[in-house]
């Protein structure tokens, strides 16, 4: 018979290694993880966090370029010890806008948040063959570095931190003075490291901004000395967003906005570097036009904290998940949620869009406008699950445009209750929870298990996807080949219809409790 | 002098952050009696219940010694931390845990108790009081110094004679909410609806799983067929139907009970299941007849410390005035926000951590608006 141990707990299925989606399977092509018996002490202290990092080749072009900096292999800078110690702890950040003001052709400032390295379909990809991609992700008091190619378990390099424990950390390529690699500790000190250098090899301007678990952004400038004390006007509103800018101007940090009461919990700079997405323990997601220093939209969550947020490639969409199990859709045009995906059996800690994603025959239409886009997504959460998503937006648009009766629910905008479906609030306000009857409802299209434990992110890859869990173990996906195809839509297990029929794979949508397709009349009766 | 200095260690943390009026007392353990005081630490937090039973006190000080019951026992020792001199310290609920003990000899051993078994039995217990004196009020009209209980409805209660309906008293107003149990028969499709009342809800948990989504198991439609057939009034016979319940009226204060003890019947006994639970700080319900939306903020969590269901410890963990803190028997001290997830429960199942969130209490935000 069975065990007593089996006996007890209903049995836990196997986790396979591999899940299937409508254009093929996924199959897990090898783990990641760091040496055992690492943890015991961090339970439930530090998550793991993953970041993917691609390192350039030289270009010829710059010659020999042996490094100007003397090669101390000096590990670790501090940027700003002294500054934070005491605050609650560095929750995220993010490299931003790193050529001030330039465009999207630079292609910098792709690194945004925590996991936004992956969503970013810079032209910078084209390096990417195979070598010099790296994970970087942090497991109790150490910091982990893994060849993404490599199918060898174990991580090349480890920094350990003898002081506090590593929770964040962001990567710049563009990064020309080498310092490309960011870390934020528990005890709210910063560190800027080179990759490149801690690797094998390795010019330097450029800005970052670090978001804090008391609610404070920071914007340093990276040829700034971090040493000297920063002064800063004292918050007269905690409950208000203000900017205050340094009063020395040897100050680093030179910028400090106070964004919000409680922790910011993740952040996301859009591709083009002109708006900052955070999201926060008071459930609300804030959008600033960061050169501006303004906030441009924003809106509560369902309830709860949010706790990751996500930029589409295209910067027309802004993924949010949080502690309503809730994965939601933001417009930037219609600057409100347009979409909410049920789901996930408990938080939602990852998003991110898949910007390597092309919908099948999107350009086999002759309407073919850009409104029609499919975007897949992916989320994971604590109930250990990966989530796939597909956005049709021609669908979750049109209703709103040629809305014939004039008019669904509408509430004023001082109800606690709705959002408009008939007008787009105007920029800089923060809008109130969506009402769940007025959302349209998306499905996923496959929901896996994939680890053992809650995950904390999720990469797309070009040829994968990746996920993490808290306690630092990593798998890496493999997207279907080509030859999986008919074997998933053969698949009668699987429910969902290929993905060759564009209008099958479109969201569902859930009104009252029964689910049928979304199509713009039925939403426009609701 | 010692408990001084505990005290201040508290009072300094909070300086001049300390709420006023405010008082944070732990409470005596008087062998295995901890699963009364984490379940007395998260009451004496709920404000509204707190306030009432205040009121009650002062309406009641007269009271001789031969009345005394469970609910002025608990009065008394509410009324003894609120008037207290000093801001901290220690209480020894000593005559409320001997009342618990003559008057229900469950628990009257020095074993490991339930907690949730406790609450119960005590807000059943206040109830059934406060029921007894609003109807001896109204047997003998004219002698009411409690005007806000005849208030209470209890007119037509005395016209009914009999068949009278149950007082509402405030223990209801706080924490009472009403189930609807929708059963739609699948051949007539007749949908008979039957209301109950709770003053907690009792959820199945799942491992890594979230509040929302036990609440959303708990509502799920379930169909009635083979062996099991629903008698349908209107077909006037068996038939298959789905039933499901739905929250008609969400109560001002939602308790939460997790089902973290299991029968196991291959073991013939009860197991401990350590899920990670996770729960967050606030919450809607999404199970409700009308889709009303409304809010609720976690106030207090009582914590099952321990790997098995007949022994352990229990703690609470209580936000007072934006504070969260945590009190374990006589011991209170701050505690930061954040901490509040060390106590979701064990991702796999051999864990060190046997710190388990087992009652949570949410108070409902738009009570008053």
């Amino acid at each position: 018979m069975a065990s007593p141990s089996s006996s007890m707990n209903p049995p836990t299925p196997a986790l396979k290694t591999y899940f299937k989606s409508p254009e093929g399977r996924y199959k897990l092509q090898y783990e990641k993880t760091h040496p055992a018996g690492l943890l015991h002490y961090s339970h439930g202290k530090s998550v793991s966090q993953l970041i993917i990092a691609y390192l350039k080749e030289k270009s010829a072009s710059q010659g020999p370029s042996a490094p100007s900096t003397p090669s101390s292999s000096s590990v670790v800078k501090s940027a700003a010890a002294r500054l934070f110690v005491g605050v609650n702890g560095t929750k995220t950040f993010s490299y931003g806008g790193t050529n001030g003001g330039s465009k999207v052709a630079s292609g910098t400032s792709k690194f945004a948040g925590t996991f936004g390295a992956g969503s970013s379909s810079s032209p910078v990809a084209a390096n990417y063959d195979g070598k010099g991609t790296y994970l970087i992700f942090n497991a109790g008091d150490t910091l982990f570095i893994s060849d993404l190619n490599s199918s060898d378990k174990d991580p090349i390099k480890a920094i350990h931190f003898s002081s506090s424990n590593p929770l964040c950390h962001s990567f710049d390529s563009e990064a020309k003075d080498g310092h490309d690699l960011l870390i934020g500790l528990q005890s709210g000190d910063i560190y800027t490291v080179s990759l490149r250098q801690q690797l094998q090899d390795l010019d330097g301007d450029g800005i970052f901004v670090v978001a804090h678990a008391d609610g404070n952004l920071y914007v340093y400038e990276k040829s700034k000395d971090g040493a000297v004390d920063p002064s800063f006007p004292a918050i007269k509103d905690p409950t208000q967003f203000a900017v205050a800018h340094a009063r020395s101007s040897r100050s680093n940090p030179t910028i400090r906005w106070h964004i919000c009461q409680g922790s910011i919990n993740s952040m996301s700079f859009s591709i083009d570097g002109t708006y900052l997405a955070t999201v926060g323990r008071d459930g609300y997601l804030r959008v600033f036009d960061y050169y501006k220093e303004r906030l441009f939209c924003g809106g509560k969550s369902y309830y709860g904290a949010l706790l990751c947020c996500a930029w589409s490639p295209d910067g027309k969409y802004i993924l949010i998940g949080g502690e309503d199990d809730l994965v939601q859709v933001w417009s930037m045009d219609a600057r409100k949620i347009v979409a909410c995906g049920e789901g996930h059996n408990s938080w939602v800690s990852g998003v991110a869009f898949d910007s390597y994603w092309s919908a099948p025959n999107s350009d086999g239409n002759s309407d073919g406008t850009e409104e029609n886009a499919v975007y897949r997504f992916g989320s994971v959460g604590q109930d250990t699950r990966l989530l796939l998503w597909d956005l049709e937006m021609d669908e979750i648009v049109v209703p709103q445009r040629y809305n014939p009766h004039g008019g669904s629910p509408t509430l004023s905008s001082g109800s606690h209750s709705s959002a408009h479906w008939d007008s787009t609030p105007s920029i800089g306000t923060l809008q109130p929870p969506p009402s769940m009857r007025d959302v349209p409802k998306l499905s996923p299209l496959s929901a896996h298990r994939v680890h053992v434990e809650p995950l904390s992110g999720l990469i797309f890859t070009r040829e994968s996807v990746v996920t993490i869990c808290r306690e630092g173990h990593i798998k890496i996906w493999a997207r279907p080949g080509d030859g999986d195809v008919s074997e998933a839509n053969s698949d009668a297990g699987f429910t969902t219809a290929t993905a060759k029929d564009r209008h099958v794979t479109a969201p569902s949508v859930k009104v009252n409790g029964s689910s049928y397709k979304l199509t713009a009349s039925n939403f426009i009766r609701n | 002098m010692v408990m001084g200095a505990t005290a201040s260690k508290l009072e300094k943390a909070l300086g001049d952050q300390f709420p006023e009026g405010e008082r944070y007392f732990g409470l005596e353990n008087f062998g295995n009696t901890c699963y009364c005081n984490s379940v007395l630490q998260a009451l004496y937090f709920c404000i509204p219940f707190r306030e009432q039973l205040l009121e009650y006190y002062s309406n009641n000080k007269n009271v001789a010694e031969v009345d005394e019951n469970l609910l002025t026992c608990l009065a008394d020792l509410f009324n003894q931390i609120n008037s207290s001199k000093k801001k901290t310290g220690v209480i020894a609920p000593k005559r409320f845990v001997q009342r618990v003990k003559k008057q229900n000899e469950l628990f009257r051993s020095y074993m490991h108790q339930d907690a949730h078994e406790f609450l119960n039995f005590l807000l059943n217990e206040l109830v059934d009081i406060l029921e007894k004196e609003g109807n001896d009020i109204n047997d003998s009209p004219g002698t009411s110094s409690q005007a806000e209980q005849n208030a209470n409805g209890p007119v037509h209660l005395r016209e009914n004679g009999a068949k009278k309906e149950p007082l509402l008293t405030w223990v209801h107003k706080s924490f009472q909410g009403i189930l609807t149990n929708e059963t739609r028969c699948l051949r007539c499709e007749t949908v008979t609806a039957r209301d109950e009342t709770f003053l907690d809800l009792s959820l199945d948990i799942e491992q890594n799983s979230s509040i929302t989504s036990c609440l959303k198991n708990f509502s799920s439609t379930e169909t009635l067929n083979a062996e099991d057939k629903f008698f349908c009034d209107k077909c006037c016979s068996l038939q298959e139907a789905q039933k499901r319940m739905k929250i008609k009226k969400p109560p001002n204060v939602l308790v939460i009970h997790l089902k973290r003890f299991k029968y196991i019947e291959q073991l013939g006994r009860y197991k401990k299941l350590s899920y990670r639970v996770v729960f967050p700080l606030e919450l809607k319900l999404s199970n409700t007849v009308e889709n009303a939306d409304s809010e609720y903020s976690l106030f207090a969590v009582v914590v099952h410390v321990g790997s098995g269901p007949n022994h352990g410890h229990y703690i609470s963990l209580v936000k007072s005035h934006n504070h969260w803190l945590f009190f374990d028997d006589e011991n209170v001290e701050m505690m930061d926000e954040s901490h509040v997830q060390t106590f979701f429960g064990s991702a796999q199942e051999y864990s060190s951590n046997t710190d388990h969130g087992y009652i949570l209490f949410y108070e409902n935000l738009s009570v008053g608006n």
